[in-house]
């Protein structure tokens, strides 16, 4: 048991260790820009993507302010798409699978958006379905994949890619729970200083 | 309706080695972040209206694009071939010829709205393109290229002008507190003096061949500010900065002058580390790095010396950097000729 929990937390070790760094600084560069044009950001994945996409969104919004909800006006606009459950499943059953992001991404994308895809694999058709539709309107990408990085990685302006094996859905999907985490963490950080300093 | 916004940029070393008769010969470099001041263009589509308006500091209402004043407008209308039925209108933060590159932050605004006006979305580097084509190509004016390329991509950039007439710009990944540490020791004044640019640079441009050596000096020091940046020296980024308009005010008899030259040194006297003029010079704005424990102190010394030039317009303008480059706030644009459904 102990050789197995060591063997998982050495793949993490390894994983974290190979972070993007740069690429995470310019993700961090493109939220700020987009937070200064008042523009919205739609996340979005399948399965565990989604969840990391929903958890995400609500410590985005809010928990980046908490220390001071009142004295900032102006807050992200993190969205996560689709936004409600009878969306998607509309989409997907009267349309196909393929359109459950690009459906919604459509009815809102303006030019002052941003998005941020999440797959493991990088290739899945829906999430690539949006990523290109983005691309074509020239809204920034943040990308975060895993494996090889698929066509995500290849389409992202900011590519978060997370070198595994293929099929490493966990080690990925952690490390992806920890860069969100730290995006958070680094704008709660960034704008208690800039309180604390007026 | 089109609403787009650029940003106007500080430089800090680099500036002139922008120009294509300088980067043809050796490469280029500067160093700039764009700050919190906008140049806004409009863009609404008059179909019942046949003819071509522009707003600003004056109103134009002509019947084709070839009869307005404006200059770049006129290029950029007839450059697209965009002939009428349209209306464009332009606000500022801050007036014109202040030396923070509104005149490019313009030609960027104005491309990527009338680009999207003809259902064409642009990207960075791409509307910073089309604005050098304007203005370098299109208009002939003497200038360089820093300032479309730091209106387009906005943040705190090194930006590489290649001799093939190529652009690189690399963002320095500089985290929050180091940012705001950097930002909090700037002081920008207006002078209260404005200047055409292009007067500058065109003694400038005669100069260059004489000029090459400080122009390549200039060109390197960027990377030298750049390793003071991010081990947080601000000292010695002051002492750069100082260096810098040295060899700036030797480039051109027209970038100081008694005025600037009495400001910039009551500045160093009141204790700031180091400054230059931003822009092309002649006027404009200074610049000043300061310890932060001197900033009121520089800032009544050049209260005070302003007011002993009788520079009327004088006055602080608050900075804070921004990330965020060219961009379309608002874009209602009705199309299929004006029709909703």
């Amino acid at each position: 048991m102990e050789n197995y929990i060591k063997k998982f937390t050495q793949k993490m070790n390894i994983a974290l260790s190979k972070l993007p760094v740069i690429e995470i600084a310019k993700a961090l560069n493109l939220l700020e820009a987009v937070y200064e044009q008042d523009g919205k950001i739609y996340v979005f994945g399948n399965g565990g993507s989604l969840a990391l996409a929903t958890h995400w969104v609500s410590d985005f919004n809010k928990t980046v302010f908490s220390h001071h909800l009142d004295k900032s006006v102006r807050r992200f606009q993190a969205i996560r798409l689709p936004t409600t459950e009878e969306e998607l499943t509309a989409w997907a059953n009267d349309i196909g699978y393929d359109m459950v992001f690009l459906g919604p991404l459509q009815n809102y994308l303006q030019d002052n958006d941003i998005i941020i895809a999440i797959s493991s694999s990088g290739n899945s058709l829906n999430v690539i379905k949006a990523v290109r539709f983005a691309k074509k309107h020239k809204v920034q990408i943040i990308g975060l994949s895993g494996f090889d990085g698929g066509a995500l990685n290849k389409l992202a302006d900011a590519k978060i890619h997370i070198q595994t094996e293929k099929g490493e859905y966990s080690v990925v999907e952690s490390v992806h729970a920890t860069i969100l985490h730290l995006m958070t963490q680094y704008f709660k950080d960034y704008f208690d200083h800039l309180l604390k300093r007026k | 309706m089109i609403v787009v916004r650029a940003p106007l940029r500080i430089s800090f070393v680099g500036g002139g080695t922008d120009l294509p008769d300088f980067y043809q010969r050796s490469p280029g470099r500067v160093i700039s972040t764009t700050v919190d001041k906008y140049v806004y263009v409009v863009i609404n589509r008059t179909p019942l209206i046949p003819y071509i308006s522009a707003r600003y500091s004056i109103s134009e209402t002509v019947k084709k694009p070839a009869l307005l004043e404006h200059t770049r407008i006129k290029a950029a209308l007839l450059d697209l071939g965009i002939k009428k039925g349209i209306e464009i209108a332009s606000f500022a933060s801050l007036p014109a010829k202040t030396g923070l590159g509104s005149s490019s932050s313009f030609s960027v605004a104005l491309l990527k709205g009338l680009s999207a006006f003809l259902g064409k979305k642009l990207d960075s580097a791409e509307a910073a393109e089309l604005a050098c084509r304007l203005e370098l190509t299109l208009l002939g004016e003497p200038i360089g290229k820093q300032d479309q390329y730091a209106a387009a991509f906005g943040g705190l950039n090194i930006i590489d002008f290649q001799s093939d007439n190529s652009v690189v710009v690399k963002p320095l990944l500089l985290d929050y507190r180091k940012k705001l540490e950097f930002e909090n020791h700037l002081l920008v004044f207006f002078t209260g003096l404005t200047r055409d640019a292009s007067s500058v640079l065109k003694e400038q441009k005669v100069n260059i061949q004489k000029k090459i050596k400080v122009l390549k000096k200039m060109a390197n020091s960027v990377e030298e500010f750049t390793k003071y940046l991010f081990a947080g020296k601000i000292i010695m980024l002051g002492k750069l900065l100082h260096e810098a308009w040295l060899y700036k005010k030797s480039l051109a008899s027209t970038i100081s002058n008694s005025v600037i030259n009495e400001l910039y040194m009551g500045g160093i006297k009141a204790g700031a580390w180091g400054g230059k003029i931003l822009g092309a010079g002649g006027g404009g704005c200074l610049l000043f790095i300061t310890p932060l424990e001197k900033k009121q102190s520089i800032r009544k010394a050049l209260k005070k010396k302003a007011q002993s030039l009788k520079l009327l317009e004088f006055r602080e303008i608050p900075i804070r950097f921004v990330q965020s480059g060219a961009e379309i706030l608002f874009n209602a644009d009705l199309k299929n000729n004006g029709k909703l459904y």
